[in-house]
């Protein structure tokens, strides 16, 4: 049976998937998950989940995010107004300097 | 708080009586990693062979904490290792016994009685009147709860079938005499010294009670039953003899240097110390 393996750096940080190891039941696959995965590596902690149930599917199987046009979705999809930009590096600028004469 | 603070304030009996007790110590945790790295690529899947050449390599971590023990007080690693003769050496003989080819139940039921019977013995230590040794204690327990977790889980997998269970009480028949002898002491005078001196704050037939507890209880708990024990085997090891195995290990680590010529041994890395 296999297990898939998940490790996390430090508290708070995301599980990123690391390998996988073989294991005949939940307690050896964590066993033999810390010696191939976190042995070498900071680790605060291990999640091990059987391969089987994982769900998965492709970009094949299904468009992620549809077929029409979406790049309205990003920004840099946008035109951006040199003026505009001016005004908020302005302002930016300003709050700055107010922030340095209350310090 | 530790009255003996290093190796310079030892007269010269309790420097004899830290040798005495830290010798075994360190030749233990040695031999048994050198038999346990027979297993690398033979084990019976890609992560138990892992998991087991981790053990191994933490033991060998331990013997080096150890060996430089008795390094301070004035060994060179030639004299400790590659240039001490076989009768020379006080591990116990389950640390030298041979597995036989694919019985990995030897391997998981050898690793189960040992460490159990390490952590014992380590427990004893964190007193130790003499500081080098009560302040490695912490490190090396905390690897061990791992070699633990990973020989019952393993015993347990091993007893879920009758074929299983067989393999299991068959390590456990052959193993259980000489996993004793762990507990055998010195000479009495070196006996007398450890304890005097309080180097080890619990005496060895009260360690050897607790395991025969301990172990007994969790084989009962799995329907293997433990062997009569008394006598001990006639190759114990410690300060009698060897099994006959031990030689042909005892050739094969150190022929390399025997080979290469050697007087000393290189390191690539700094001065080990007693951090």
């Amino acid at each position: 049976m296999i297990w898939e393996v998940f490790r996390q750096d430090e508290p708070g940080g995301y599980h990123t998937h690391c390998g996988n190891v073989h294991a005949p039941d939940q307690e050896l696959a964590l066993l033999f998950a810390e010696i191939q995965h976190a042995r070498r590596k900071p680790t605060n902690s291990l999640w091990v989940v059987p391969q089987e149930e994982i769900a998965s599917q492709t970009d094949e199987d299904d468009r992620f995010g549809g077929t029409t046009d979406k790049t309205y979705r990003w920004v840099s999809a946008y035109n951006v107004d040199v003026e505009f930009a001016q005004e908020i590096e302005d302002s930016d600028r300003e709050q700055r300097s107010a922030a340095g004469d209350s310090a | 708080m530790s009255a003996l603070t290093g190796p310079d304030v030892l007269s010269a009996a309790e420097r004899s009586a830290v040798e005495a007790l830290v010798f075994p110590l360190a030749d233990d945790e040695f031999v048994i990693a050198e038999r346990y790295t027979e297993w690398q690529v033979r084990a019976p899947t890609l992560e138990s062979d892992l998991a087991l050449a981790n053990v191994a390599q933490d033991e060998f971590g331990h013997a080096r904490l150890w060996y430089d023990v008795v390094a301070d007080l004035g060994y060179d690693e030639p004299e400790l290792l590659f240039e001490r003769e076989p009768d020379e050496f006080y591990h116990a003989s389950l640390c030298a016994l041979p597995f036989d080819a694919g019985d990995w139940a030897d391997a998981v039921v050898r690793s189960y009685l040992y460490d159990t019977a390490e952590a014992l013995r380590l427990g004893s230590l964190a007193g130790s009147a003499y500081a080098p040794i009560a302040n490695r204690i912490e490190r090396i327990t905390t690897e061990e709860e791992y070699h633990r977790e990973h020989a019952t889980t393993w015993i347990e997998r091993l007893c879920v079938d009758a074929e299983g269970r067989q393999t299991v009480q068959n390590a456990v028949d052959r193993l259980y005499p000489y996993a004793l002898a762990l507990f055998e002491p010195g000479t009495p005078e070196q006996t007398d010294a450890i304890e005097s001196l309080n180097l080890r704050t619990e005496s060895l037939p009260s360690l050897r009670e607790q395991w025969i507890e301990t172990t007994s209880t969790f084989f009962e708990s799995i329907d293997v039953s433990v062997p009569v024990v008394e006598p001990l085997p006639e190759d114990p090891g410690r300060h009698d003899s060897h099994v006959e195995a031990w030689l042909s290990l005892y050739e094969e680590f150190t022929r390399t240097y025997r080979e290469l010529d050697r007087a000393h041994t290189p390191t690539i890395t700094s001065e080990h110390n007693d951090g």
